[in-house]
């Protein structure tokens, strides 16, 4: 697996969208929402006990699924195209934040209770996502 | 943990670095073209098939081993992922990337425990 040289990395297409950056945070944003609509879609299969709901192909009937997969799908793509731009070890690094936005979604949307630990672990990958965006502004200039 | 609960997820996180890196060389090779670029499909197909092999895997083992107990292990990936990255891909961090890496690692574990 060595015949690839590192290279310079491109440069991505001009506005917002095409930031892969971005693309990272849509990344992780759909991650979370196919989670959700995939247990969505899974809770109403449970709820008729058929053979096809043990084989797992219950839940393909429900719009909730259908949805969930296209979420994964769509977050499969900016995560593909955020790889072009960025390098591996600070892309999936980067993924992280999505530890932050569950807890605080649980606690924002459905009242869930945050501790001292968990707050502690939030407070730590917030720090840490900094630093990772800093030690890639610090590599681009050196470009 | 039982032994064979262990090996299915270190294999799992295996298949998981070995993936994401198949991803990556996929998406480089498209970038640079000519001779390089034929074999980006056969790259990310790659990529898919390990990534699927993990998805697989740790799906099982979920099924096996309690979530907390597993949870240590998603932690660690990303130090997976640099550790692979610099083998494979010849990435390189400064220490504001290693302190990032090292810091959401501790954080993912942290937020698992509570």
């Amino acid at each position: 697996m060595h015949d690839q040289m590192p290279a310079a990395l491109p440069k991505p297409a001009p506005g917002l969208f095409w930031n892969p950056y971005l693309q990272i945070f849509l990344t992780v944003l759909l991650t979370a929402a196919a989670q959700i609509l995939l247990k969505v879609g899974a809770d109403y299969s449970a709820a008729n006990d058929t053979f096809w709901s043990w084989l797992g192909l219950a839940e393909l009937g429900s719009v909730w699924t259908w949805l969930g997969i296209l979420a994964f799908l769509a977050s499969f793509g900016g995560w593909l195209y955020a790889l072009r731009f960025l390098p591996l070890s600070l892309a999936f690094a980067l993924t992280n934040g999505v530890h932050i936005f569950v807890p605080i979604g649980s606690w924002y949307f459905l009242g869930e209770h945050i501790g001292t630990l968990r707050a502690g672990g939030i407070l730590a990958i917030i720090v840490g996502v900094l630093f990772l965006a800093q030690s890639v502004a610090k590599a681009e200039e050196k470009v | 943990m039982s032994l064979l609960a262990w090996v299915l997820v270190i294999i799992s996180q295996l298949a998981l670095v070995a993936g994401q890196i198949f991803l990556k060389r996929a998406m480089s090779r498209r970038e640079h073209g000519g001779e390089k670029a034929r074999g980006w499909i056969g790259m990310l197909t790659m990529g898919i098939a390990t990534m699927t092999v993990w998805f697989l895997l740790w799906l099982g083992v979920m099924h096996q081993v309690e979530l907390s107990k597993l949870m240590p292990f998603e932690g660690i990936s990303p130090l997976l992922i640099v550790l692979g990255a610099a083998a494979f891909l010849r990435e390189r961090l400064n220490w504001r990337g290693w302190a990032g890496v090292i810091l959401t690692c501790l954080g993912v574990l942290l937020v698992s425990a509570s």
